[in-house]
């Protein structure tokens, strides 16, 4: 089952176009919205909850998203990089205020999570630290117990102590219960390596590729040949390739039966950041 | 939902609270000062009204309504909510003035019986509810100007919409006069001492009433 499915998202800006995207984010599943800034990654997450008028159809947990907006809003955890409920609040207050907006708030997972984080609770949130904003934040977000996290660019800016700390967050919330989904944006793609299941590659506004995160790092491979092994590669057994000094580098999706076919064996394990790189700035 | 979000812009207006008590006691000392005692309630009615509209400032630099976007609140709760909060503060500060500018008088009165200021309390309730009628019609145009252009440029627009509307009273009042029409100045007296009061607050109640309608046309489809 899906917990979200997008189907032909479309939103123009001058300048922009996000084209008739579509996904799926499955139930039990950690799905990665990668892309460089300005793809269109947060224009997705923006007109997913309806905070922009875009084309196309969003069901989240199997309900349109327009059609029952607010019931299905009790249902998310959001968090947003670049804003919350106020810098002149205190965690207090924000419990105070949260209380109100769900009736499954639950008041000790907030305190526990305030606890564990090491975040005070009488000071404004003006005065925290970026990390401490987006602890707080996080543990906003899934205090409501909610099905599915959204979360824009939740580790930006963050440093590598505080990143896996808030990683370990995720995998916890799903671990607590199958059934729930999170869908991440990030240019952080390092991050996704370790946590996410799927990971949706956006370019452009474009949909460049959909896959399982495992699929990508097992079965991508980048081949290093010379320009006489690369003239004899089939256009269909790449997806790009960068010309270097001496070499070829070649991107490929399958690179056991690469290694059959051609008897390439430099093939090196790329990143996701890698894979990104030949999609944005490789050649066909 | 609605308590929520009145919670939210209540906690940041909490930060105002040590500015608002140095505004109403200099407030109490200019009433002291003067003989136009009246202007109190007026003054103080006005301060706690507008000082309500400061809410739209912090929500635009926390970008709070993109996030109150993604909360199980309707576009609708989010609009009515400023007005209930505009509305309140509004009722508040007048009561807050006519009962400050009563009890200032009367101990100024109790403290220097040699200068008397005469207090009538139908004046003082006429002048609040003039001044209670002022801030409903600022804010009504207000309001919509912010959930159209923003709290910063919002402002700006709203003396733009104030000019125009003034300059389109003086062409009204113009036109009436020139044409000859002939106004019972007499009967007019009459109503507005008879009903004036009720009439304000009814049109105060409109007022916010098509106001809202505006607001709540501006922002269902606003893009945060």
């Amino acid at each position: 089952m899906n917990n979200i499915e997008i189907k032909d998202l479309s939103k123009k800006y001058a300048g922009f176009l996000l084209d008739k995207i579509s996904f799926n984010v499955p139930s039990g599943a950690i799905v990665g919205l990668i892309g460089e800034n300005g793809a269109g990654k947060t224009t997705t997450i923006k007109s997913i909850l309806n905070i922009i008028n875009s084309e196309g159809t969003v069901k989240i947990l199997g309900k349109d998203s327009k059609a029952h907006e607010k019931e299905i809003k009790k249902d998310l955890g959001v968090v947003l990089d670049d804003s919350f409920l106020s810098a002149y609040l205190t965690p207090k207050h924000i419990n105070s205020v949260m209380k109100d907006f769900y009736q499954t708030w639950d008041e000790n997972k907030y305190n526990d999570l305030l606890k564990q984080f090491g975040l005070p609770t009488d000071k404004l949130v003006k005065d925290f630290s970026s990390g401490m904003k987006m602890k707080l934040k996080i543990a906003t977000a899934i205090s409501h117990n909610p099905k599915i996290l959204i979360l824009d660019e939740p580790t930006s800016g963050l440093d590598p102590v505080v990143r896996s700390e808030i990683l370990d967050i995720f995998r916890k919330y799903i671990e607590e219960d199958e059934t729930r989904s999170i869908l991440l944006s990030t240019h952080i793609t390092t991050d996704l390596e370790h946590i996410s299941d799927y990971i949706v590659f956006i370019d452009k506004g474009k949909i460049v590729l959909n896959v399982p995160t495992l699929e990508l790092l097992e079965e991508y491979g980048v081949a290093k040949c010379t320009k006489e092994e690369f003239s004899k590669i089939n256009e269909k057994d790449y997806v790009s390739y960068k010309k270097g000094k001496y070499q070829y580098e070649v991107l490929i999706n399958d690179k056991n039966s690469f290694k059959k076919k051609y008897g390439i064996t430099s093939i090196d394990k790329p990143s996701i950041d890698d894979i990104m790189l030949f999609y944005i700035k490789g050649e066909r | 939902m609605i308590k929520g979000l009145l919670k939210k812009d209540l906690y940041n207006l909490a930060s105002y609270k040590t500015s608002l008590i140095i505004i109403v006691i200099f407030c109490g000392m200019a009433i002291i000062g003067t003989d136009a005692i009246y202007w109190g309630s007026v003054v103080i009615g006005i301060i706690v009204g507008m000082i309500s509209l400061s809410t739209f400032s912090y929500d635009e630099m926390a970008k709070s309504n993109r996030y109150i976007l993604t909360l199980p609140v309707t576009r609708k709760e989010i609009v009515l909510e400023k007005y209930i909060l505009a509305i309140g503060a509004t009722i508040l500060g007048s009561l807050l003035g006519f009962v400050l500018t009563l009890l200032i008088g009367n101990i100024m009165n109790y403290v220097r019986p040699d200068n008397v200021i005469d207090i009538n309390i139908d004046t003082l309730l006429a002048t609040t509810i003039g001044g209670l009628f002022g801030v409903s019609l600022i804010q009504a145009i207000q309001i919509p100007s912010i959930f159209k252009w923003g709290a910063e440029k919002g402002r700006i627009q709203m003396f733009i919409v104030l000019f125009v509307l003034a300059l389109i009273g003086s062409g009204v009042g113009f036109l009436i006069k020139e044409s000859g029409l002939s106004v019972d100045i007499a009967k007019l007296e009459s109503v507005l001492k008879n009903f004036g009061l009720f009439l304000l607050i009814l049109l105060s109640f409109i007022i916010y009433f098509i106001s809202y309608k505006i607001s709540y046309k501006i922002y269902k489809n606003k893009e945060e």
